[in-house]
């Protein structure tokens, strides 16, 4: 598992989704992160250290190769609009409904 | 486990079973390029909710529904 930054995990991401467009699949996870890598203790023992902020912990797998990023509260914006852009670009090969249009729109015109 | 076939009951199964456990739940989300679709997935290691997205309009639901969930996930409480 590589620990990257978030605009390398993007640039890596999409290097993976082209690797994956021929005959694979990539799975992104993402889940709360809240910077204990311990587990947590049996009890009676000492709990571990109270987090201070939560963050949120991304990782992509595709075969063998696995790559995670953590984005704290104040990279939100800017990687979900990273990833939007991605999604939009590399998961592409979804069915496309045709527009039905509106009859009211259609006698207009 | 079964697909949820509608994506409200998705969103909103997915939502609260966030906000039950947040510390145990993981959301994936799975693209196969070949088959076309997305799998996503919201789990606590208990219940498990699935969608599978296999049209374009989904995208932009799924678009909307991760981003509010890292946002819930990157917020302090």
């Amino acid at each position: 598992m590589v620990l990257l930054d978030n605009s390398n995990f993007i640039l890596l991401l999409e290097k993976i989704a082209n690797e994956a467009k021929k005959d694979a699949s990539f799975t992104i996870t993402f889940k709360r992160y809240d910077g204990n890598d311990k587990p947590v203790p049996r009890a009676g023992r000492k709990p571990l250290p109270k987090p201070k902020t939560n963050m949120c912990l991304m990782r992509a797998k595709c075969k063998s190769k696995k790559i995670s990023t953590v984005v704290s509260q104040e990279n939100v914006p800017t990687m979900m609009a990273m990833y939007s852009q991605f999604m939009k670009s590399k998961m592409d090969g979804l069915k496309r409904v045709k527009k039905v249009k509106s009859k009211a729109k259609a006698t207009k015109a | 486990m079964v697909y949820v076939k509608n994506w409200e009951d998705f969103e909103i199964a997915a939502e609260n079973m966030y906000m039950a456990n947040p510390q145990n739940c993981r959301y994936t989300m799975k693209y196969v390029h070949s088959k076309g679709h997305i799998l996503l997935k919201m789990t606590d290691n208990v219940k498990c909710v699935q969608y599978k997205a296999e049209n374009m309009p989904d995208l932009k639901k799924i678009e909307k529904i991760t981003s509010n969930l890292v946002g819930h996930m990157a917020s302090k409480e």
